[in-house]
């Protein structure tokens, strides 16, 4: 049972079903899904509420009351409330529309209709009216909206079907049965609501949305607590600047002014002027870098969305950021922790090749006797004189259906086989087409191979199986059905066909199968042995098939013995075990099959790739070991060059312990021994980048841990040996593992390795991976929407991830790299100044520049061509990013944007400050203007100085920017121009003559500004601001070129004869031999079936008419209210709903 | 996902530059040839500069008579504020070795005044001063009002502590006569200063315009006898008050005071000779611990350009040549290393 975390834990639910009014006492949550926070009264005030509990606002509000104070105040007030006003009012709007489009989001899920059971009528309700204890009224294929307990349904035995693919993204259907007591109320899918709105399993499970936060802004706000250090260190200098002078100097000045005012206390006016020297310096961390931020994020949200090569067009899906803050985050990913099934995999199974007496089919041989892979271009195996074929299958090589026609017996019993040995059910749809309800898609495929080969299975019985066999439809009577189980890996069927004959089919693992056959197969064996290391080898999913011929008195003796066995009480099991193996012997050996399970497109390019860019792939799946490690072939996460590949599969804490401690002294003592052989000098060049991040090793190994064993290694003590040594391990699989499990591994690496996590997944059981690591991704476009919905980014196809790390993420890392470095610079040389004028402006706050000018800098002279970078700049195209994923590292090793870089960027914005302070005080302390006046004036020096500035960080960023597209041109441009004119405007006649007190500076841009020596002045500030960055650029671009530079001008060169870049190829491994049994498969289906369970008695149409369902409703209501009002009291809903 | 068609083609993104990232674009690129010829392009362009705004500096002439000390017995006398009312006047005669050629100018130049002190700097009532509204004082801190509530015109600190020594230069013609030398006391300011950011009131005279005002505790006369010589050049639109009010950037600053009128034996400019300030010395810089100089002075291309200027522009033209030989050198080696090691490049 779960709860909510207000309540006290809810032991209990009380629910009548049917009676509203009774369980409305309970206060049950209603259905509504609500996730907007807002609502149109609401919003200003939480609104506002919200924005000034972070702490830069809060601050700048602090500020701003600051400035009220007379004895404090420095600037006027506009100076701060603009940008204030400017910043809280985007925020808001930003809040608003996000929380419009959740609010339309919730309202089309509530929206969604269900049938209800009111006032004994089944009536229509929308999801969200729908109420603890409401009786519903499922039909086939609807959405579920709901925790439900299945009353009953129209399948015998109130079985039921369920699809989860909204929870866990998995399309294989999974069987609930109905209470007994309920079951026999009605033939319909009727299901109690439960669990309704915020209590469902699913929104508990969801666990509280964690606010994340990227490594940049985390930097970014120890940043600026540092830079409000270094703040409050000036204002003390100043203050006590301030103290000295007063005592020295203001004093008697003051008393020559007839300064009327009572005598300070020295001290007291230093702690003013300290306060007005926070305000005038406070443009160090001015307001607008949090919204700036905000809006280059936004920007590249917006690139992702609009990329066309992330668009999948199958499913008409474009890529989607989700969230809209964490895109330079894509730029450092160190570990990506990718879930399989749907998202590495396509979980479709397709028949692709089989080895039969020795012979392999469905390989193409051209003219030469050369093997080809099979390509889209040969023409398929033409099914169409069967009518019962599967149009989706496809099967190039021709010669099996020759076989098949030439009557060879060896591929009829196979394909026989594969057509009686499963516990697939079928059925009839309307059209008179046949459905098969696979319980796994690898039987799946088997099936429908052998149904397209003319081996049809049509329909079961309890005891008997019926297929069409090339055109004769032939009853086997099923004698006995051997399930499969993880040890046996195998399953068999015993059936007696109608020539009377009593046969034993089984298939199974390679290795489990290879051992029960009789000794003449031998030959056979060393041929169909090799046959699957081939298989295997191309990442196929393999299974042996054989059979066994059985006479009738020795199948009649064992089978009695099962019977007792049977019946036994004790040693059940083992004693039916035994039996199995005794008659599971003495097999002939037919072949193999060879299945696919079919990867996502493009996913071993993109496995390839992210590991050049040394993104370490994790593969969290719930899946079986052999097939988790039979996908980590398949895409190349696993290798045969692999020096080790460790597999943890202990069961107690003791043996996972063991069996770490032996890994890892397996690896350190390899690598000892291999340490002094060769290194590649790239190895060397890597490991030297590495080894401050962790101790390395040469080779490549991978780990394989499965669940159980993880449950124990993610106990404290051993937590670091497993970290440590996964993460010397090129590749991780973990197997078998719980959605809480991959959490925890996301979490174990993420706190312990300090690294940037990625979590990729399709299914609600990714959702807690998802919301754990630092960027989570939906693979959208699939029924299932939880793993979207939890995600941060969304896209349809697993290799898109190549291009939103490479290409989005790199971009945006390095822009916002960029940005930050600019506009730290920017502000420290904007507000330095000041420091610097304290000195000779008796420490009394004087702003250096005109206040206006104060107010617009960062929001309008210098916002947009910053902005344009922030967004637009890219260093090497798309096409280099991703064909050099190395370019990658600098992100992973936060090299662009750190503390060493901001303190160069700092030390940038201090020189710079100092050339544009004391070039013009030197240089106007002596100087008159050529009509003999002085240009030393207050206010021509403060225009002078703010045209400099503007004029050298205009020229910085144009340096900066690395690519010039029109609208940088545009906003560079535009953004000086708009300097001169808003200046020339403030300081016309007309503005002075309506505002004599705002703009005081009348005629002083077109006085100054005419002067050769102001021009002078500004010029020699530029050059010796900008010349010095300048050549330590160039320096460093020359004497250590970065790869980004190198590509840079390799770009150039390529720019007029672009060769055709040869992608690279494809690496295949060689084959290797493992064991291939990979069944997505459940023990217990054998029992399903030859009990009867799972079948109707006779075949009826699935009924959905409403009609008939409302002619007996009334029945089985009435029953269900005597019999069941009180079972229902308490109920462990796992029972209904599996995760 | 059974979509209308239509939906299906709106999700895909338009295929455009701007969406897509593929804007054309100039990519910039710090090229060795680039950077090397801006670099020696700026260090020539500095480097000339530099020595023209040296030579002109050189070509400069200039007076600085620091009277501060020189009329010991005036700043003695100002010491005391309660003194302010006498007169006190000193002579500095001098010689001038060589002609004065073309405009000459004269300022005043205060050491150690801090008109640049914030609640400084705001004392003054711009509505007051361009004559919008004589009584509206409320800026001026201090020196809103005197005792008895009458509004103070101009009002404020920095009119208050107006410069108000009167500079007087005497050139000797021959042995005794000592004739006036004219100087202008007009044409120093901005035009916009004169003409839209001061101007008095609209009255019929000046002393009805400033009625129901006082002068400044600081003063010996009222605003509207500033210049009892030149009515036009009275109350507020008083050129010396106009400069006075222009608050200076720095503790040490000069201001313009008068230009020579290049009439009679002054033409051609300050002829060479002896010459006399006789100055009132009325501005009290020693109680603040200040200094004050007359400074005669001409002009170049460039204005009243300094040493520094120059002197900066130089060096920095030598520096940036200097780096860009040091950056060509290690350029050039690394393409000769590049030469013999070309495994140097990207590898692929």
């Amino acid at each position: 049972m779960f709860c909510s975390k207000k309540k006290p834990l809810e032991v209990k639910r009380i629910v009548k079903a049917n009676d509203r009014e009774y369980n409305e006492k309970f206060q049950y949550a209603d259905n509504r899904i609500h996730t907007s926070k807002y609502n149109i009264l609401t919003f200003l005030p939480i609104n506002l509420f919200e924005q000034f509990q972070r702490v830069a606002n809060a601050y700048f509000l602090f500020l701003l009351i600051l400035q009220l104070i007379p004895e404090i105040s420095s600037l006027t007030w506009f100076t701060t409330i603009v940008p204030l006003v400017l910043v809280i009012t985007m925020t808001a709007v930003k809040d608003a529309t996000d929380d419009y489009f959740r609010y339309k989001s919730d309202k089309q899920v509530n929206n969604r209709q269900s049938e209800v059971l009111i006032d004994s009528k089944l009536q229509i309700e929308k999801w969200m009216n729908v109420k603890v204890g409401d009786i519903i009224k499922l039909e086939n294929n609807q959405f579920v909206a709901a925790d439900l307990l299945l009353l009953s349904s129209s399948e015998p035995y109130g079985l039921c079907y369920i699809e989860t693919a909204e929870l866990d993204g998995e399309t294989n259907l999974k069987v609930r049965h109905a209470l007994s007591v309920t079951s026999e109320l009605g033939e319909d899918i009727r299901r109690l609501a439960n669990f309704d709105g915020p209590d469902t399993k699913l929104m508990q499970n969801s666990g509280k949305t964690k606010f994340k936060r990227t490594s940049i802004d985390r930097l970014m706000n120890t940043l600026v607590l540092w830079i409000f250090g270094f703040l409050i260190c000036l204002g003390i200098i100043l203050a006590i600047g301030n103290s000295i002078w007063e005592n020295q100097v203001g004093t008697q000045f003051r008393s020559f002014l007839f300064w009327n005012k009572e005598e300070k206390n020295l001290v007291f006016s230093g702690f003013l002027t300290f306060w007005s020297y926070i305000i005038i310096l406070n443009t160090v961390v001015p307001i607008s870098l949090y919204v700036s931020v905000e809006v280059i994020r936004l920007g590249h949200s917006y690139f992702i969305n609009w990329d066309q090569k992330m668009y999948y067009s199958q499913k008409a899906t474009p890529a989607a950021a989700r969230t809209t803050t964490l895109n330079e985050e894509l730029g450092q990913i160190e570990y990506v922790f990718s879930d399989k099934t749907g998202t590495l995999t396509q979980n479709i199974m397709t028949f692709k090749k089989c080895s039969i007496n020795g012979r392999i089919y469905g390989e193409e041989h051209d003219d030469l006797g050369q093997k080809t892979d099979i390509t889209k271009k040969k023409k398929p195996v033409d099914f169409s004189v069967n009518p019962q074929v599967d149009k989706t299958f496809q099967f190039f090589d021709h010669s099996l259906m020759e076989s098949i026609k030439l009557g060879d017996s060896k591929v009829h019993e196979f394909l026989r086989l594969l057509a009686l040995c499963h516990t697939v059910m079928s059925e009839e749809n309307s059209a008179g087409q046949l459905i098969y309800q696979v319980q796994s898609p690898d039987e799946g495929a088997l099936v429908t191979a052998a149904r397209n080969f003319g081996f049809i299975f049509k329909s079961r019985t309890p005891e008997t199986i019926t297929i069409e066999e090339l055109g004769t439809l032939v009853t086997y009577q099923l004698l006995a059905f051997l399930d499969f189980n993880n040890v046996r890996k195998r399953m068999s069927v015993i059936v007696r066909n109608p020539e009377g004959q009593i046969k034993l089919y089984s298939k199974g693992a390679d290795t489990i199968l290879f051992e029960k056959l009789h000794l003449s197969n031998e030959d056979l064996l060393a041929l169909t042995s090799d046959h699957i290391s081939e298989f295997a080898g191309e990442g196929l999913r393999t299974l042996a098939i054989a059979y066994r011929d059985l006479d009738d008195k020795y199948f009649n003796e064992w089978n009695k013995m099962l019977e007792d066995a049977n019946a036994a009480t004790d040693e059940r099991e083992e004693r039916i075990a035994g039996l199995y193996e005794e008659i599971e012997r003495d097999l002939m050996l037919l072949g193999a099959t060879a299945v696919e399970d079919k990867l996502q497109e493009g996913v071993i390019e993109t496995v390839l790739s992210l590991s050049l860019a040394n993104i370490k792939i994790w593969v969290l799946t719930g899946d079986k070991q052999e097939t988790a490690i039979n996908i980590g072939y398949a895409c190349n996460m696993l290798t045969d060059d692999m020096n080790e590949v460790f597999i943890i599969a202990g069961n107690t804490a003791m043996e996972v312990r063991e069996e770490l401690r032996k890994a890892k002294e397996n690896l350190f003592g390899q690598n000892r021994s291999s340490s002094n052989g060769h290194i590649v000098p790239e190895k060397k060049q890597q490991l030297e980048l590495d080894s401050i991040v962790e101790e390395t090793v040469t080779g490549d190994y991978a780990l394989v841990i499965n669940g159980h064993s993880l449950a124990h290694a993610l106990e404290s003590d051993v937590k670091n040996d497993l970290l440590e040594l996964a993460c010397l391990c090129k590749t991780v699989v973990c197997c078998r593992v719980t959605p809480l499990q991959k959490a925890q591994v996301v979490e174990l690496v993420k706190k312990h390795r300090n690294a940037v996590t990625l979590a990729i997944g399709d299914g609600a059981n990714d959702v807690s991976m998802i919301k754990c690591a630092h960027i989570g991704i939906g693979i959208s476009g699939q029924e299932g929407l939880q793993a979207v919905l939890a995600s941060d980014y969304s896209f349809a196809q697993f290799r898109y991830l190549q291009r939103l790390l490479l290409v989005h993420g790199r971009w945006s890392y390095f822009r916002m790299c960029k940005f930050l470095c600019y506009f730290f610079y920017k502000n420290f040389a904007f507000t330095l100044v000041h420091f610097w004028f304290g000195f000779f402006c008796g420490f009394s706050a004087q702003t250096v520049y005109d206040q206006w000018f104060i107010t617009l800098f960062n929001i309008v002279y210098t916002s947009l061509p910053v902005l344009a970078m922030g967004i637009f700049d890219q260093d090497v195209s798309d096409r280099n990013s991703m064909d050099f994923p190395q370019l990658y590292k600098p992100g992973q090793l936060n090299l662009l944007f750190n503390k060493r870089r901001f303190f160069i960027c700092m030390a940038h914005g201090i020189y710079t400050s100092l050339a544009l302070f004391f070039i013009p005080y030197g240089a106007f302390y002596r100087d008159t203007g050529e009509d003999g006046q002085h240009v030393a004036d207050y206010q021509s020096f403060a225009v002078t100085m703010a045209t400099s500035l503007v004029i050298v960080v205009s020229v910085q960023i144009a340096l900066d920017t690395s690519y010039w597209t029109v609208i940088n041109h545009v906003f560079i441009w535009g953004s000086v121009a708009t300097y001169f004119s808003i200046l020339f405007t403030m300081h016309s006649n007309v503005m002075f003559g309506v505002f004599p007190n705002q703009f005081p500076f009348v005629g002083n841009a077109r006085n100054s500004l005419t002067q050769k020596c102001i021009w002078l002045v500004i010029l020699l500030t530029t050059v010796v601001s900008v010349m010095p960055v300048l050549a330590f650029r160039f320096l460093k671009v020359d004497l250590f070129p970065t790869l980004s530079d190198q590509i840079r001008q390799r770009q150039k060169a390529q720019r007029k004869a672009r060769p055709l870049h040869s992608r690279r190829p494809q690496t295949r491994r060689s084959s290797s031999r493992r064991s291939g049994y990979a069944f997505a498969h459940q023990e217990g289906y054998g029992e399903l079936i030859t009990s009867g369970k799972n079948m109707r008695a006779k075949n009826p149409p699935p009924t959905s008419g409403l009609e008939k369902t409302l002619s007996n409703s009334t029945s089985w209501i009435e029953n269900f209210c005597k019999k069941t009002t009180d079972t229902m009291s308490s109920f462990n809903q796992n029972k209904t709903v599996k995760l | 996902m059974n979509k209308p068609q239509e939906e299906q083609l709106s999700l895909l993104p338009d295929n455009t530059a701007l969406k897509q990232q593929r804007l054309p674009a100039y990519r910039l690129q710090l090229s060795a040839s680039k950077v090397l010829s801006g670099f020696f392009a700026t260090g020539a362009f500095c480097l000339g500069m530099g020595i023209i705004l040296l030579l002109s500096a050189k070509s400069i002439k200039e007076v600085e008579i620091n009277y501060t000390n020189i009329c010991a017995s005036c700043a003695k006398l100002r010491e005391n504020a309660i003194n302010f009312d006498k007169e006190c006047s000193c002579s500095i005669p001098f010689y001038l070795p060589e002609i004065m050629q073309g405009n000459v100018y004269m300022y005043y130049k205060l050491y150690g005044f801090h008109q640049n002190l914030y609640h400084y700097i705001l004392s003054r009532s711009n509505t007051q001063l361009m004559g919008k509204n004589i009584k509206d004082v409320e800026k001026c801190g201090s020196f809103q009002k005197t005792s008895n509530g009458t509004p103070i015109c101009p009002c404020g600190a920095i009119a208050n502590s107006m410069f108000n020594d009167t500079i007087i230069l005497l050139y000797n013609l021959n042995s005794s006569i000592y004739i006036k030398v004219p100087m202008l006391s007009r044409g120093i300011t901005w035009w916009t200063d004169k003409y839209i950011k001061f101007q008095n009131p609209k009255s019929i005279d000046l002393p009805s315009a400033f009625e129901g005002t006082a002068k400044p505790p600081y003063w010996r006369k009222p605003i509207y006898e500033l210049d009892e010589d030149d009515p036009e050049n009275s109350g507020f639109v008083n050129e010396d008050f106009i400069v006075w009010m222009r608050t200076a950037a720095f503790p040490t600053f000069k201001k313009l005071y008068r230009r020579l009128h290049r009439i009679q034996y002054f033409t051609e400019g300050l002829p060479a000779g002896n010459y006399s300030f006789n100055i009132a010395y009325n501005f009290p810089v020693t109680r603040f611990q200040g200094e004050k100089s007359v400074v005669l002075s001409t002009l170049t291309w460039s204005g009243g350009s300094s040493l520094f200027l120059g002197l900066v522009y130089t060096v920095t033209g030598a520096v940036t040549w200097l780096a860009s030989f040091s950056m060509m050198a290690i350029h050039l080696m690394l393409a000769k290393r590049k030469m013999f090691f070309p495994n140097y490049k990207v590898k692929l």
